[in-house]
């Protein structure tokens, strides 16, 4: 099973997420799939207060910016939930690792066919992704193109989701119900 | 207090008015009243983002500030603008406005009673 929860910056996300996921762990073993590439103190510190948020509540944290099916073989055996945080960066990292940059479509393929896989090697497979679409600024060719990847990369996993929920002001609203 | 966010342009002020049936006069522009209301009409703050934002900017104690304004206008109906749904800010500044915005609209919506999200005019009760 798959679910997609979606919101922009500061819209509570990820603490729903986390909530989300122990509620609908049913018990098994939890872990939590981090992505975000550390290049700054900023960085660092969302990453502590990210830390600081999940202590305490059972989740076995895996850092992995990329290649997520690597991070599949360092799970055990045993029935998982796998929380996933965040699309945005997995696919900035998918995108700007190389240079020049991938092509968006290149790196929107590599992503979603990644998600697949790890889905099924999990029992349920809960990934946050970033509303970014919404600011009206146009950007950059890059950030663009960026930003055309993640969408679509949204889209599919959305399609694929049995659930997908968007969090605002820490409400969640269901915009695909499972049963 | 009763919440009403949404994005930029989307009519959440005509929504509020005619939803309370109130008139111009009881709207605050980003900012709120300082003091006790005597006249006992309801509160509208409207572009609660730029206050603050404002309050920000001029180091306000922005908490404080806002809870005290709460326990003032308890019945007040807040309207603001959801900032958060963009690709993230180049200014460090602008990242924190966003991610404190953020964080106060979701202590506001946790106290709530009602929490609308406003569409090209239309409302979508949340809470």
């Amino acid at each position: 099973m798959m679910t997609v929860i979606i919101g922009g910056s500061g819209s509570g996300k990820s603490a729903y997420a986390e909530e989300y996921t122990i509620t609908h762990s049913e018990g098994k073993k939890m872990y939590y799939l981090a992505t975000m590439q550390v290049y700054d103190e900023e960085g660092q510190r969302k990453v502590e207060r990210h830390r600081e948020l999940r202590k305490g509540k059972g989740f076995f944290t895996v850092e992995q910016p990329r290649s997520l099916c690597e991070a599949a073989e360092l799970f055990g055996a045993e029935e998982k939930t796998v929380l996933l945080e965040c699309m945005s960066n997995l696919v900035a990292n998918e995108m700007f690792f190389t240079e020049p940059p991938k092509p968006a479509y290149e790196a929107a393929e590599t992503v979603v066919k990644e998600v697949e896989l790890l889905k099924e090697a999990v029992s349920h497979l809960v990934v946050v992704t970033n509303n970014v679409f919404e600011d009206g600024i146009p950007y950059d060719e890059t950030t663009t193109a960026y930003m055309w990847a993640l969408g679509s990369v949204n889209e599919k996993l959305a399609a694929a989701a049995e659930e997908v929920i968007e969090v605002v002001v820490g409400i969640p609203v269901f915009l695909k119900k499972g049963e | 207090m009763d919440l009403i966010i949404g994005g930029y342009a989307q009519g959440k002020l005509n929504y509020v008015l005619g939803k309370y049936h109130l008139e111009q006069s009881a709207v605050w522009d980003k900012t709120i009243p300082k003091e006790e209301l005597r006249d006992g009409t309801r509160v509208v703050v409207n572009r609660f983002h730029e206050w603050i934002k404002e309050r920000m900017q001029n180091g306000g104690v922005l908490e404080e500030e806002l809870s005290g304004f709460l326990d003032r206008c308890p019945d007040c109906i807040i309207i603001s603008d959801e900032v958060g749904n963009g690709i993230v800010p180049l200014e460090a500044f602008d990242r924190e406005y966003r991610e404190r915005l953020g964080k106060i609209l979701i202590m506001l919506a946790g106290r709530a009673k009602e929490v609308e999200r406003v569409v090209c005019g239309i409302g979508q009760k949340i809470k």
